[in-house]
């Protein structure tokens, strides 16, 4: 079969690639129109258009101090994730090779327990005692750490497969460099991408958390989920405002970081 | 006294041993090679040399200094891989580089060494290209200029030439010689085939399970093997244990022999011991296998003119040369 054909084969494979986008959108367009209806109750089409939901939800203090309590904790947890798992994947895979087996165990524990269960296991052991830190975003930012423990450590083991790692540091080393030279001028630079998609993806997953955010936390340290949960009484036209704003900001970021991704080569 | 020297060197992988008590003498702008099978402890005894992999006990003299004690970074040993390892984040340019920034050599003269080291690999018009757009040999060369701009004392080459097609690989093999030869560079080899070590080295050590089993150069390695190990790495040589060499040859013999096989001569006059169960055509060299007296052996006749081929199922006479007998351990 030629790669490039022409004719019904063709038209079926377009109709299916669209058909899959329109059911993929619909929800998002509808959601988008019911953010910018004046009210749409009704009839078929909203009665008018207009921003004031915008404007209501991005001059609402108790939105914007979701949002960025939101993205501190999501930082702070990559960031955590970051500086632990690096150095940890490094160690792993050039001095002790075996130890990925366990690893890929140990990684896949934040998902096998569902987060209602860890919930409350975290609940019994950070509540009270030296160690209490439940509603503070402490918690939440060593929580989602094991979230995006799995993310990170897979994308990053991938990309490090695919570099040869023990003969990159011993070319390095034996041209001069000392063992953190050779880590950040040869090897970091090359786990660039792995480290970009396990951020985003991380990052992406972590923002729109909720069932963890709302048990260890809940309205003392709001984040946008938890917002989100809270407004559901109010107007609907506002709570669409917010999913999209929600959607879009997560959109804008992927398509910076996929961005800054591409330069050079 | 020589350049490098190798003493009692041991090593062992949790409670097996790598290789045990290693002896050799390398002179200085020497190109050696370490010949063996895989797994027969060649490559790991270069690690130890670079410093890569630790030694259990024993010396590594270079230039009268231990290697031993010293970190792979001081040792002064320029290293390709069979790998490339080149730095995919990096350019050519910067990758020769490499090795003089973290010797904090001045831009300029940096500059102008790496540009003389991408001259002499041919690669001078590739300075901004980066790994991924370069060919397997072209990457390697790059390794190798990448490894000489330092000025190392020794060259370690780990089977450099095995992840490349035949054509840029008898080619590169020219180029490596040429260059050690013309820098001078002592230089050790590492590699399985038998061709390769043949054509590049001033000396060979030949090495099976952690041991030395042979060294010279290049024609004592190929008409006097010391064992059946020897005989059956290098070359084809035809293998006969004592009972078989007897018939043969038809008078008593008492230890194993190895022949070459292009020390057996075919022809049509005289008793016609032999049968031609099978030939292949090997372009400049036809190989034969031929049954006599219940033996069977391997005998390559040059491909003069196809009048002079020997059919399958044909008769011939066989004359061995006398002088090409070998008795091995």
């Amino acid at each position: 079969m030629s790669r490039a054909e022409p004719g019904s084969a063709n038209l079926y494979h377009r109709v299916v690639v669209y058909v899959l986008f329109l059911i993929l959108l619909l929800p998002l367009a509808g959601t988008l129109l019911y953010s910018l209806a004046t009210s749409w109750s009704a009839s078929l089409l909203p009665s008018g258009l207009t921003f004031k939901w915008y404007v209501a939800l991005w001059s609402d203090p108790r939105f914007l101090a979701a949002f960025g309590q939101s993205l501190l904790v999501c930082v702070g947890a990559l960031l955590l994730s970051v500086l632990l798992i690096l150095p940890l994947l490094f160690v792993v895979h050039y001095h002790f090779p075996r130890l990925d087996a366990l690893m890929n165990i140990l990684i896949l524990l934040p998902f096998a327990v569902p987060p209602v269960v860890s919930s409350v296991g975290l609940l019994q052991l950070y509540g009270s005692g030296p160690m209490a830190m439940v509603g503070t975003p402490w918690i939440l930012i060593g929580c989602y750490f094991t979230v995006a423990l799995p993310f990170m450590y897979r994308a990053i083991t991938n990309n490090l497969q695919a570099i040869n790692l023990r003969d990159l540091m011993d070319a390095a080393q034996l041209l001069g460099a000392n063992t953190w030279q050779a880590a950040f001028l040869v090897v970091l630079p090359n786990l660039r991408k792995g480290l970009m998609v396990a951020l985003l993806l991380s990052f992406s997953f972590l923002f729109g958390e909720f069932v963890f955010a709302n048990l260890l936390v809940g309205t003392r340290y709001e984040t946008l989920q938890v917002y989100l949960n809270n407004m559901r009484n109010s107007s609907g036209h506002f709570n669409s405002a917010l999913v999209i704003s929600y959607f879009l900001f997560v959109l804008v970021l992927t398509w910076a970081a996929n961005r800054l991704n591409k330069d050079k080569t | 006294m020589s350049f490098v020297s190798i003493q009692n060197l041991q090593k062992s992988y949790a409670g097996s041993p790598v290789f045990n008590d290693i002896n050799c003498q390398i002179g200085r702008g020497e190109f050696v090679t370490l010949l063996g099978p895989s797994g027969c402890g060649k490559s790991t005894l270069l690690r130890c040399i670079a410093g890569l992999t630790s030694v259990d006990s024993g010396k590594i003299l270079l230039d009268g200094n231990d290697l031993v004690p010293q970190s792979p970074q001081k040792r002064g040993i320029g290293m390709v891989f069979q790998s490339y390892a080149l730095f995919p984040n990096m350019t050519v340019e910067q990758n020769v580089a490499f090795g003089l920034r973290m010797q904090k050599v001045k831009p300029e003269e940096s500059q102008a060494r790496v540009i003389e080291a991408l001259q002499m690999v041919e690669l001078q018009d590739f300075a901004r290209r980066y790994p991924h757009q370069l060919s397997g040999g072209q990457c390697q060369r790059v390794a190798l200029a990448r490894s000489l701009v330092t000025r190392p004392r020794l060259l370690l080459l780990d089977e450099p030439l095995s992840a490349l097609d035949a054509r840029i690989r008898k080619h590169l093999r020219e180029q490596i010689r040429q260059i050690q030869r013309e820098l001078g560079l002592t230089t050790i080899f590492v590699t399985h085939d038998q061709e390769e070590a043949l054509t590049m080295s001033d000396r060979i050590f030949l090495m099976n399970q952690g041991r030395i089993v042979q060294s010279g150069d290049a024609e004592t390695l190929y008409t006097a093997p010391v064992d059946a190990f020897a005989a059956g790495f290098i070359g084809n040589y035809n293998l006969l244990d004592a009972d078989s060499a007897s018939r043969l040859l038809q008078r008593p013999v008492n230890t194993r022999l190895a022949i070459r096989p292009e020390a057996i001569a075919l022809s049509l006059e005289g008793e016609r011991e032999g049968l031609v169960r099978s030939h292949s055509l090997l372009g400049n060299v036809i190989r034969y296998r031929i049954e006599a007296r219940g033996v069977e052996l391997l005998v390559d006749v040059l491909n003069r003119s196809s009048a002079d081929l020997h059919a399958d199922g044909q008769r011939v006479s066989l004359s061995i040369d006398p002088t090409a007998l070998c008795e091995v351990a």
